[in-house]
């Protein structure tokens, strides 16, 4: 198979990734213990009329998945690959609510309809008249890997351009039950070296233009990526990985850098707490999730944040915990965690 | 797999062969409706479900129950061993998830901490692992959601993976147990029939919700040829397409409908003419049906094959619908039998097709199985028989 090359992203998250100059030079700080996205103007991605009757991860997800298109100037997609956890949250909370606080009465379809899980997929489709492959991932911490899992045998099959995205929102009402079930706290610092529960939850949208070639807007290309359910120590963790690098011909000496899904959970980070200081031995590291928070998809952050490590061929300061100043950014590794239960290994280069 | 016409492959066996429905009288949702519609319930409780999984665990939903008992069904039958180090997948889906006990909790859940765990069984993710827990020993998890084609596309991704050598066998179907939520959300749309659906029929009022899971264990040849197991089916066409015309109706000409019934047609290497039988989508609104009928006169022209839709027997199972069909499409394969399509009695005027009204036993080698969903989703799956 030809390479598979990042051409365009399109971010939403709770820095100023909206802006196309910015490069973690300072990073917005939680709102205590939770993250809200920063919203663009939609006016400029979206229609009137379709903007008034959507939902914030709709819009979320349209925006961000015409960013990543007018970066990497394409118009049609061969296939449109959603992840995420909790879908269209806000419909769904608002249609549960009119439920039961009417007894069943007095509904109207629109939340309802929004609440489907691949509306996000369904409306770029609709806007885009593209009849290609459209699927929605809603796997936990799975669902932007199991996209991009998707996306890379679809290039093998042939395809050549491919729209992939994750997007998460969630509602003031769902950031006060998180915390009532005592899963936040304010982010302790530095994140990778936490010794207390709890994380910050957040929202975002990203998405990413994949192309079977090159173009002059290439960031970084696709290698590879797996996924690992509920492994049991940081032995089997780095078992693993060393598989997986293999398959690629490399070891772990051979990563410039890697990017690690600390999410501030003394329990959840545990293992990659652990795997650290094998890491950083011989590869400069950096964290992600102190710049987007913890959500189902922050994997498609931490892909753009590794895109652009290599497009820029800079670590940056915000986010480094270890760095090596190497002369060349060529493999990149993402190594992230969602709950301590879903880990992934998602590969890069530069092209 | 477990439905409204029962609780293992062989009882909905029965209940097709005899032509039972297993639409009726809501007794297990509490919902203010429960009198005015019928529906596809699984007729168990959940402490029954809960019984029949062995696990008392508060945390466990019916959509679990049910996502877990098909699923062990499907394993048992197929003989795998789980230990014999053959990477195994779980590719589930659903669209209700766990809302059936969100919805129960979630209004009041700030002063309720006895059930703020409903805060992590809601999502979709949340059946899928507790099936994979369930069986232990497996590689891969993931969980699709394209509203009513959803187990359609975790039938194909299997495939896909198998076919790729990133797994060798795969476990995939979908689930939705009913809850107030997508009940209202049908309701709301007004295409909820009050009596039986009449899929097909020129005066087809709407669909009947159901629930159930189902699940089918798909196998590389090479690890099936080293275990010594016999396939029940082999899957030999598939494909994913979009209609892209509306966020919830399908286009009057089927568009979608027919790109992924030909590109299905063309990846199997078969001819329309050798298409023994289509089990449609079909699921008795006045959109669907028409659209899916434009779609099949298009693909097939005059020589549509016999066809019929199994909904009137299970209701609308949503995620769970196109591995509940493809279950039902193995075994018309394996039974040489078309299953009818009840409440049939006028065709529709536009395009005058005629699905099968009674059990037909004939041979059956090729079976299409249509599923389409909200987002303009549509997929088609070709089923074929082993040669012995």
């Amino acid at each position: 198979m030809s390479k598979v090359y990042i051409n365009g992203t399109g971010c939403i998250s709770p820095q100023n990734t909206i802006d196309k100059q910015w490069f973690f030079e300072s990073l917005a700080p939680a709102q205590e213990d939770y993250f809200n996205a920063i919203e663009p103007s939609y006016k400029e991605f979206i229609a009137p009329n379709l903007l008034r009757r959507m939902g914030r991860a709709i819009k979320m997800g349209v925006a961000a998945g015409n960013i990543a298109l007018q970066e990497a100037n394409v118009t049609q997609v061969d296939a449109i690959i959603t992840g995420t956890g909790l879908g269209c949250f806000e419909d769904s909370e608002r249609f549960l609510l009119a439920l039961v606080n009417n007894d069943e009465q007095f509904l109207t379809p629109t939340s309802f309809i929004q609440s489907t899980h691949n509306t996000v997929g369904a409306q770029i489709g609709l806007i885009m008249k593209c009849h290609a492959y459209n699927y929605t991932y809603v796997h936990r911490g799975f669902s932007f890997e199991s996209a991009m899992i998707d996306a890379l045998m679809l290039f093998k099959e042939g395809k050549q351009k491919i729209l992939i995205g994750g997007i998460e929102e969630h509602t003031p009402t769902y950031v006060q039950l998180i915390r009532k079930a005592n899963k936040l706290q304010a982010p302790p610092h530095p994140i990778w070296a936490s010794t207390s529960k709890g994380i910050q939850l957040s929202e975002g949208s990203t998405f990413f233009v994949l192309e079977n070639q090159r173009t002059n807007s290439t960031l970084a290309c696709l290698l590879d990526v797996q996924t690992l359910y509920k492994p049991k120590t940081s032995t089997d963790v780095l078992e693993k990985l060393h598989l997986f690098l293999k398959s690629h011909r490399l070891d772990i000496s051979q990563i410039d850098v890697c990017v690690m899904g600390f999410s501030g959970d003394v329990d959840f980070d545990k293992i990659l707490q652990e795997l650290l200081p094998t890491i950083k031995q011989s590869s400069s590291v950096v964290a992600f999730k102190n710049a987007c928070g913890e959500y189902h998809t922050a994997s498609a952050f931490a892909l753009y944040t590794a895109s652009k490590i290599i497009k820029h061929q800079i670590i940056p300061d915000t986010l480094a915990i270890e760095n090596k100043k190497p002369t060349e950014i060529k493999y990149t590794l993402i190594i992230n965690q969602y709950l301590g239960i879903n880990y992934s290994f998602t590969l890069l280069s530069n092209c | 797999m477990i439905s409204a016409i029962g609780n293992n492959v062989q009882e909905c066996f029965q209940s097709l062969a005899q032509s039972k429905t297993g639409i009726g009288k809501i007794n297990h949702l509490s919902t203010r409706h429960k009198d005015d519609f019928v529906a596809g319930e699984v007729k168990l409780s959940n402490e029954q479900l809960a019984q029949l999984v062995g696990d008392a665990n508060p945390a466990l939903n019916r959509n679990s129950y049910l996502a877990m008992l098909a699923a062990k069904e499907a394993v048992v039958h197929s003989g795998i061993k789980p230990n014999d180090g053959k990477r195994t997948g779980v590719i589930s889906s659903t669209t209700v998830a766990g809302m059936g006990k969100t919805e129960l909790y979630y209004k009041n859940l700030l002063e309720d901490a006895e059930h703020l765990y409903v805060l992590d069984t809601h999502d979709c993710g949340d059946s899928t692992e507790r099936i994979a827990d369930y069986l232990g020993n497996v590689d891969y998890v993931t969980t699709i959601s394209t509203a009513c084609s959803s187990a359609a596309n975790a039938i194909m991704l299997g495939s896909r993976m198998i076919k790729h050598g990133l797994l060798d066998r795969a476990i995939v179907g979908g689930v939705d147990a009913l809850s107030k939520f997508t009940f209202n959300g049908f309701n709301t749309l007004m295409i909820l029939d009050k009596e039986w659906c009449k899929p097909f029929d020129e005066n087809r009022k709407g669909l009947n919700l159901g629930e159930g899971a189902a699940f089918l264990v798909i196998e590389g040849e090479q690890a099936l040829k080293e275990r010594g197991g016999k396939a029940l089916a082999e899957v030999v066409g598939y494909s994913n397409t979009n209609d892209a015309h509306h966020q919830t109706a399908s286009s009057p000409d089927g568009y979608g409908a027919t790109l992924a019934i030909q590109q299905a047609l063309e990846m199997s290497g078969l001819t329309p003419a050798e298409i023994d039988y289509i089990n449609m989508h079909g699921t008795g609104t006045p959109n669907n049906d028409a659209s899916e009928s434009m779609a099949t006169k298009t693909v097939f022209g005059n020589n549509v094959p016999k066809f019929s839709s199994t909904k009137a027997f299970t209701g609308h199972t949503l995620a769970a619908a196109a591995s509940i069909e493809a279950v039902i499409s193995v075994l018309s394969i394996q039974n040489d039998m078309i299953f009818p399509n009840l409440n049939f009695s006028t065709p529709i005027t536009d395009t005058q097709l005629v699905p099968e009204t009674e059990l037909v036993k004939t041979p059956v080698n090729t079976v299409l199985s249509n599923s389409f969903g909200f987002g303009g989703n549509c997929s088609s799956l070709i089923f074929k028989k082993v040669k012995a």
